[in-house]
């Protein structure tokens, strides 16, 4: 009885929607050979692609696409809001599950010889979307708005105005301008959500069309084509097994380890920036590559590399698809990928030798642990608005500033000569309210270069309290 | 491409719906994972306690007039997510001899704003109106403006500014 209700249901819905049909196109599809463990990883990728949909929209509803307040409202996300670590953390460990899926995806593809006849195109649009998986992971690098962006866009940045001839009017559009600024973060941040995500998603249409009108290639060795098996059940099993072990890995890296978060950008600083592993074999390249030979990495090979990719099935024309009988295909193949996981050991070996270079990455990441572990503190907005309120005058510096600061770093905190400016001090990294109370206590034994005289005794803590409450809100 | 019939058979429909269960269960799993994060994660600051207002100073007493309408705008603070927002709000004060009123800028009725014509205070969004004690005269407004805590010292006016909720017969601090 029941069930003769839920079949009415379904009948009536399939007379309005055709949905048994779209449900029997999309179960039932064919796949010559069997279903494999060796077919998951498009249908990985599509479930990435929704994973940094979901978690990607909600970020965006608390994160602020400004230089001023994109940090902020990060770590917000990051440190304040009940579950903002596990979404900001899928966002980022399956940005890079998405390049490596998608590098495994089609270095399958190609040792398989499944680009051949009738999938030239379905080829050419996944080349594209490894493409457009690259832009996303370049202009999403940025928006933190922490060191490490601000760094690695600032070289990503140059290296675009490195091209010949349209290099610098290139690299201006890009920018916005002449410097990497808040107009850069607000074009990343409409790129990152709007444009490569609708890129993105048409193109996952026409691929998957293309997939289905050609339907699956099958195994190379052509024994079994006679075997075809329907995608539902044992093909969709497998498929879902794969993304729920993916899901959990990526849950569980989430959790222990968090996707990271540094001090907010500071262009004064000096920083050592590296890039994303997926970018290092470039970026080692560029270490022997002086002067106007840089062009080869940033350039040169990359475009050669999508260039050939893009046109591969149209110049290998040949039906054989063993890879094996394709000696010089899988040899390359190998080369390439070979190649660059050992350019990625190498930099990384060259950093950690290099005492240099050891030691100041050491520090960068000290730094960065100590940010991360500092609990929220929110940004401070509106304070000169509101003193104007009040009668027009800034806030005032407490007296205990006047008698003891003011001689050196000016009677606004504006600094003088050899002596820093304290405006915006709060803003730079290791100045929290904790460090700025140690730096007044005993600058020499708190660490700074040039320390102030040693420690000022005849401040009583309150005061000292006070002095450091007006640096917070001084801008 | 038609396909008359698997080859392998068709499979058993026990083991059918089997590998269908699972596939189901792990997106229904996966789904919930997200789907409770998310819940958690989006409707979190609305269950935020609400800040606490300092005494704000409106002046000397003498700068109010006998039976006179003053606007005065008071600063508050607002934790509102990433940031500490500092923003202003309008009170009303009305000084009579030696008593005074502070009210709020804030129409009870859907929270527009309070103004004045001639010696009574109105709401042009709905047409309220309530006379210099605050009492309603016309309108859809539940109730009268609603007053404001202060304190005189030193011959200077302190307000505490608070929020209320709209739409009811009476007086509820928001938060």
């Amino acid at each position: 009885m029941a069930e003769s209700k839920q079949n009415k249901l379904y009948d009536w819905l399939d007379e309005r929607t055709g949905i048994k049909e779209i449900t029997r196109e999309a179960l039932d599809e064919p796949i010559r050979g069997g279903a494999r463990w060796a077919y998951v990883f498009g249908s990985l990728l599509l479930f990435l692609f929704a994973i940094q949909v979901v978690t990607g929209i909600f970020l965006s509803l608390y994160y602020v696409p400004s230089a001023d307040h994109a940090h902020a409202s990060v770590s917000y996300i990051q440190k304040a809001v009940p579950g903002g670590a596990l979404l900001r953390g899928l966002h980022h460990y399956s940005a890079t599950a998405m390049v490596i899926l998608a590098v495994a995806h089609l270095a399958q593809t190609f040792l398989f010889g499944a680009y051949k006849k009738k999938r030239e195109l379905l080829w050419c649009a996944g080349v594209m979307m490894l493409l457009i998986i690259f832009a996303f992971s370049f202009t999403g690098y940025l928006l933190p708005w922490d060191q490490a962006a601000y760094f690695g866009t600032k070289v990503g940045t140059s290296i675009a105005g490195e091209i010949p001839v349209v290099g610098s009017v290139q690299q201006r559009i890009i920018l916005g301008g002449n410097d990497l600024t808040t107009v850069t973060l607000s074009r990343f941040f409409t790129t990152h959500v709007f444009l490569l995500p609708l890129a993105l998603a048409g193109l996952v249409g026409l691929h998957l069309y293309l997939f289905r009108r050609a339907t699956p290639a099958g195994p190379f060795h052509n024994r079994d084509d006679k075997k075809i098996e329907r995608f539902y059940p044992k093909q969709a099993f497998k498929d879902s097994v794969a993304i729920l072990i993916c899901f959990i890995a990526l849950v569980a890296l989430a959790i222990y380890s968090p996707a990271e978060l540094g001090p907010v950008a500071d262009p004064t600083a000096d920083y050592l920036a590296r890039p994303p592993w997926y970018f290092m074999p470039l970026f080692q390249l560029l270490k022997y590559s002086p002067g106007k030979w840089a062009i080869i990495p940033t350039v040169v090979l990359p475009a050669a590399l999508f260039g050939t990719l893009f046109l591969l099935p149209f110049f290998d024309r040949r039906e054989e698809r063993h890879p094996l009988r394709r000696p010089l295909a899988t040899v390359l193949l190998t080369l390439i990928i070979g190649g660059s996981i050992g350019l990625i050991f190498l930099a990384k070996h060259q950093d950690r030798t290099n005492p240099e270079f050891a030691d100041k990455l050491k520090r960068q990441e000290e730094e960065m642990r100590d940010y991360f572990t500092k609990p929220f503190e929110p940004q401070i907005i509106g304070a000169a608005a509101a003193s104007l309120a009040s009668g027009g005058k800034a806030l005032e510096p407490p007296q205990a500033y006047a008698e003891n600061c003011a001689a050196c770093h000016g009677e606004k905190g504006e600094g003088a000569a050899i002596f820093p400016a304290l405006i915006g001090v709060a803003g730079k990294p290791q100045r929290s309210k904790e460090d700025l109370l140690k730096i007044l206590d005993n600058s020499k034994a708190y660490g700074l270069k040039s320390p102030m005289p040693e420690s000022f005794p005849k401040i009583s803590p309150e005061d000292k309290q006070k002095i450091v409450e007006w640096l917070m809100h001084l801008k | 491409m038609a396909i008359e019939n698997d080859e392998s058979g068709a499979p058993a429909p026990e083991r059918r719906s089997f590998l269908g269960l699972i596939s189901g269960l792990a997106v229904a799993g996966i789904s919930t994972v997200l789907g409770v994060t998310i819940g958690r994660y989006s409707i979190s600051p609305a269950f935020s306690a609400s800040n606490e207002q300092d005494w704000t100073d409106l002046g000397s007493l003498d700068e109010f007039a006998e039976g006179k309408l003053v606007k005065k705008n008071v600063i508050v603070s607002q934790d509102a997510g990433w940031g500490k927002f500092q923003t202003q709000r309008s009170v009303w004060v009305v000084r009579k001899g030696e008593t005074v009123k502070v009210f709020s800028g804030v129409c009870p009725h859907l929270g527009c704003s309070v103004n004045t014509r001639a010696d009574k205070f109105i709401c042009a969004c709905h047409g309220s109106e309530w006379n210099v004690e605050g009492v309603t005269q016309a309108g859809p407004t539940p109730r009268g403006l609603d007053t404001l805590e202060f304190r005189v010292e030193n011959n200077k006016l302190k307000v505490k500014y608070q929020d209320f909720k709209q739409g009811l017969a009476s007086k509820e601090v928001l938060g």
